[in-house]
């Protein structure tokens, strides 16, 4: 062989060397310039290695677009995607763009388990945030513990959530049943009486919710003279209402949620039975009742937030909701938005403070956080409980109000609770934690 | 006897039920009935028809404001009508649409007729939102047929009434347009014999045009007497086409009164488990179905097969 030759040959061994101690030098320096050195599995980063700017952060959406809550699902959507673009407005987290996914989970949790799968593992989404349905949010959380993923669940209000389906990764932002049980059972017996029936939507969430409203009911000196369990998706409630007509409760608790109460709300109104007798709902979603008219919102119930409180910051969130999403059926934001707005901007503050996306390091700033009622648009301060991570708020009972100011001016707040005087006593005892130890590391 | 008493509104309940049921299997049992397509899209044709309903009793006519106000002016009862029977007209133009882009589909593989109507399912619903919203929607109705009436120290909806009446009516105006006229004569013949029918110089493709126009039609007639009892959303459509097909099926496909013998089982399954064992209430329908199949494959009144021994 020639020298020529072999000089040829050896050529490219040296060219690769170089391009290595290149590579190496050029990794270095960016690290040192604080743009994010390449230390990921090659899968995850060669693009923006290669790119040489950082990696977007990702969030996945994990809310329903259709199905019993689909309309839910849509508005904490907006919500959240409100406060990821106030954040990139900004320039993003952590000198990262951020970047939203969201993918339909259909009110029904075996998608949800697909959707937080493939979302974690093929989309590379550092944090999955969204739920209404409380069975499809437990699903999705199952997911995410298993990979060490923070999810925020913001809106399944199941107290089972933040009892004995809680997990480390996992953050309820949304009263939960127990709590607007706390707030309304006591005044309810004495305004209306001690004979109740319970009206259950059948999943987790009614079942749950309605445990709470019994225990409180007969705690309180009052009977529960039946349970009617309403199938999800149930849409002719006229056997239920003769059922409701035979037994005569004074009260009626109900747990129905979704398409199902406005289905439930209008053939209670053309009975005429929306005087008589009282109606409680646990929790109103505001999406459930929008657009249904002034006799459908009968009753009393719960709810975290309403457009008109008389506090600072919730005229700029309307106004900056109407800005962002002209035309909108829903001409003003509710509490699914609410939560979902909040939770977000939430996260990602943690996210800035803690100055990582590592799910560890975000958790820690998440346990026990203090959150101001200025901050967080209600009357009174708000925090995380470290045992059960579930966000103690404001809860506000609410009616229809009858001298409206403006048009979309549905609800009259009759209260505002403190979260001290509604919390749910029995989360952290049913809730167990899984060690940090336990929980994969976990950082996109 | 307090128990029996205690049944028999239950009982009248799941009559009422059980009308509603089988007039939102009309059109559905129609159309697989004379033209052996499965309608994915009936459900959505269903809602469509809430929509339109809507647009006749309370339109939004936003460059039109004279015509609408001069509309609007009129009684409820003359928009309700009008909605009655317009909102299905419109819905069968839409029927009949669709019902050119199947052409393509006869003689082929059944999946491309569900395919297409699974397609046309998903543009009719999105069509909507894009028109209407996604918002709940509420159908004003005139005074007479709403509100409640008292039977003993019951309060029944006085709406229900009125829309089980009217389901009667159209079982009954179906049943003599089917039986009692050249044309319902040469829509069965077409059914049985598609061949013999076209031989005979009949103009299938008209018939055919005119069948599933008149199935559309009525899924609209069962979606604007739906409206108010089940709230009108873009996605209604599919709480009204499962119970369709169920119904069919457990009639007997092609059997105008197995539609309505199912129906009325059907409503009454669901009304008397609504009220003594109201977690089976949406169950047991799917219940009966496999109870009915498992003995009695081919439904209540279906035809026999010349495959069955």
């Amino acid at each position: 062989m020639s020298d020529r030759v072999k000089k040829h040959q050896a050529q490219p061994n040296e060219t690769r060397r170089k391009i290595l101690k290149a590579s190496a030098m050029a990794a270095a320096t960016a690290g040192a310039w604080g743009a994010a050195p390449f230390f990921g599995p090659w899968k995850h980063n060669h693009v923006w290695s290669q790119a040489g700017q950082k990696k977007p952060l990702v969030i996945g959406l994990t809310m329903d677009a259709s199905g019993q809550y689909g309309a839910s699902g849509s508005m904490e959507r907006l919500g959240a995607m409100m406060a990821i673009r106030e954040f990139n407005a900004k320039g993003g987290v952590l000198g990262r763009t951020i970047e939203a996914i969201h993918i339909d989970t259909e009110t029904t949790p075996a998608t949800g388990s697909r959707v937080a799968e493939r979302m974690i593992t093929r989309n590379e989404a550092a944090f999955l945030i969204g739920g209404v349905h409380s069975g499809v949010a437990n699903a999705i959380s199952q997911v995410a513990q298993k990979y060490g993923c923070v999810y925020f669940n913001t809106n399944s209000s199941s107290p089972t959530e933040s009892g004995k389906d809680c997990h480390r990764v996992k953050f309820v932002w949304d009263g939960n049943g127990t709590n607007f049980a706390h707030a309304i059972v006591k005044n309810a017996l004495k305004a209306n009486g001690n004979r109740w029936l319970l009206l259950t939507n059948d999943y987790v969430w009614g079942h749950n919710t309605s445990k709470a409203m019994r225990t409180l009911v007969e705690g309180n000196g009052g009977k529960i003279v039946d349970e009617l369990l309403v199938p999800q998706n149930t849409r002719d409630f006229s056997s239920y209402l003769l059922k409701v007509q035979q037994i005569k409760p004074d009260v009626v608790a109900t747990a129905v949620g979704g398409d199902d109460i406005k289905a439930l709300r209008q053939q209670v109104v053309s009975l005429k039975m929306n005087q008589k007798p009282a109606w409680i709902n646990n929790q109103q979603d505001w999406p459930d009742v929008y657009g249904l008219g002034p006799d459908a919102i009968f009753g009393v119930f719960g709810t975290t937030w309403y457009w008109r409180l008389d506090l600072p910051g919730v005229k700029e969130l309307v106004a900056a909701y109407q800005k962002t999403y002209p035309g909108m059926a829903i001409r003003v934001p509710g509490n699914v938005y609410y939560n979902g707005y909040v939770a977000t901007r939430e996260l990602l503050r943690c996210v800035e403070e803690a100055g990582s996306t590592n799910n560890v390091s975000v958790i820690k700033k998440l346990e026990g956080r203090k959150m101001t009622a200025r901050d967080r648009m209600q009357h009174f301060d708000a925090w995380i409980n470290p045992t059960t991570h579930q966000c103690q708020q404001t809860i506000y009972m609410a009616g229809y109000n009858d001298k409206p100011a403006e048009k979309d001016d549905i609800f009259r707040i009759l209260a505002q609770v403190p979260p001290q005087e509604v919390e749910d006593a029995g989360a952290p005892a049913a809730c167990k934690l899984e060690s940090y130890a336990s929980t994969p590391t976990y950082e996109q | 006897m307090d128990f029996l008493i205690n049944l028999l509104p239950h009982l009248l309940n799941g009559v009422t039920l059980g009308l509603l049921f089988a007039l939102i299997a009309l059109g559905f049992m129609l159309i697989v009935g004379v033209m052996e397509t499965i309608n994915l899209a009936h459900g959505s044709l269903f809602a469509l028809g809430m929509y339109f309903a809507l647009f006749f009793v309370a339109p939004q006519l936003g460059l039109l404001p004279d015509l609408q106000a001069w509309y609007l002016a009129l009684p409820i009862g003359t928009r309700y009508l009008a909605a009655l029977f317009l909102a299905p007209v419109f819905v069968g133009i839409f029927g009949m649409a669709l019902e050119l882009a199947m052409r393509r589909t006869y003689g082929r593989d059944p999946l491309y007729g569900l395919l297409l109507t699974f397609g046309a399912a998903l543009v009719i619903e999105e069509l909507i939102r894009v028109v209407w919203g996604s918002t709940e929607k509420q159908l004003a109705l005139p005074e007479s047929i709403s509100g409640a009436v008292l039977i003993g120290d019951l309060i029944y909806s006085k709406y229900r009434f009125f829309a089980s009446g009217f389901a009667i009516l159209a079982i009954l105006v179906l049943w003599l347009f089917l039986e009692k006229t050249p044309y319902g004569a040469m829509i069965k013949a077409g059914a049985h014999d598609s061949e013999m029918v076209r031989a005979l110089g009949i103009n299938l493709s008209r018939l055919r045009l005119f069948v599933f126009s008149l199935g559309t039609a009525l899924a609209a007639v069962a979606g604007v007497i739906m409206a108010p009892i089940w709230g009108i959303r873009p996605h209604v459509g599919v709480d009204a086409v499962v119970p369709a097909f169920l119904i069919i099926v457990l009639g007997g496909v092609g059997s105008l009164w197995g539609a309505v013998i199912a129906g009325l089982l059907v409503g009454l399954v669901v009304g008397l488990t609504g009220a003594y064992a109201s977690e089976w209430s949406l169950m047991s329908m799917y219940l009966l179905f496999i109870a009915v199949v498992t003995f009695r494959a081919r439904g209540l009144f279906g035809k026999k097969s010349v495959l069955e021994v």
